[in-house]
């Protein structure tokens, strides 16, 4: 399956799908981890994993 | 009526706040035109008093007070342009829907200093005022601008508020 065909049926746009692949995305909402779920038939521990390091900065992109 | 976005009563408010802008450029050149006029040229200052309520002695203590409220004129309204000018920037923003835009809050920031720098201007002032003329400061009066002390706060708090607002847009725009 294409990113572009994914995006499509997730209901996402590709840029946000991009977000998500490359780990910038802050947080992913319920109905798009659904969305994934179903349309790659896998569970969430398939697509997230907790990687050890220092906590997240919740301040450093708050003045872009 | 809407507030935000284009056609509303921010888009007015832009347009007021365009026009103001180019009506203080031109008054800041004329005024800093006379200002150098006024430093530079010999003139005399007694036509401008002629129909003062105060009565001033010293022809040179009147150029200097002159020249003085040139130069701080000029100062006041450069610092009324930029408080326009950043205004301009954040009502640009709201027109385009987007009042969160992480910009805005250095805007809002400067805008504070601006309006805390102008309101300490008064004090010294004041106090050079009524060191060359007391008459004029006896006429006018002087007493700390509370208001102007009060808006430099809501303007700084408001300014943290949009920090605040720009986070959060950052990590809607985030949530996938």
């Amino acid at each position: 399956m294409s990113l572009t065909e994914l995006a499509d049926r997730v209901g996402v746009t590709i840029a946000n799908l991009s977000i998500l692949k490359t780990g910038k995305a802050r947080a992913i909402r319920f109905s798009t981890l659904d969305a994934l779920c179903r349309e790659l038939d896998c569970q969430p521990g398939d697509i997230v994993a907790f990687e050890p390091g220092p906590p997240m900065d919740l301040e450093e992109d708050e003045e872009g | 009526m809407r507030a935000l976005g284009p056609g509303s009563v921010s888009s007015f408010l832009k347009i007021i706040l365009d026009v103001a802008h180019v009506a203080l450029s031109v008054g800041l050149g004329v005024v800093t035109t006379l200002a150098l006029a006024a430093l530079f040229f010999h003139f005399d200052p007694k036509f401008l008093f002629r129909d003062a309520e105060f009565n001033l002695a010293d022809a040179q203590t009147a150029r200097q007070i002159v020249t003085g409220s040139l130069i701080l004129g000029a100062i006041y309204i450069a610092g009324v342009l930029v408080i326009v000018g950043r205004l301009r920037r954040i009502f640009a923003t709201l027109t385009a829907g987007d009042p969160f835009h992480p910009d805005n809050v250095r805007r809002l920031r400067m805008i504070g200093l601006v309006l805390a720098v102008l309101e300490l201007i008064r004090y010294p002032t004041a106090l050079i005022t009524a060191w060359l003329a007391p008459e004029v400061l006896a006429t006018r009066g002087f007493s700390p601008n509370l208001t102007a002390w009060f808006a430099v706060l809501v303007v700084f708090v408001l300014a943290e508020v949009f920090r605040e607002g720009a986070r959060l847009r950052r990590e809607a725009e985030l949530t996938i």
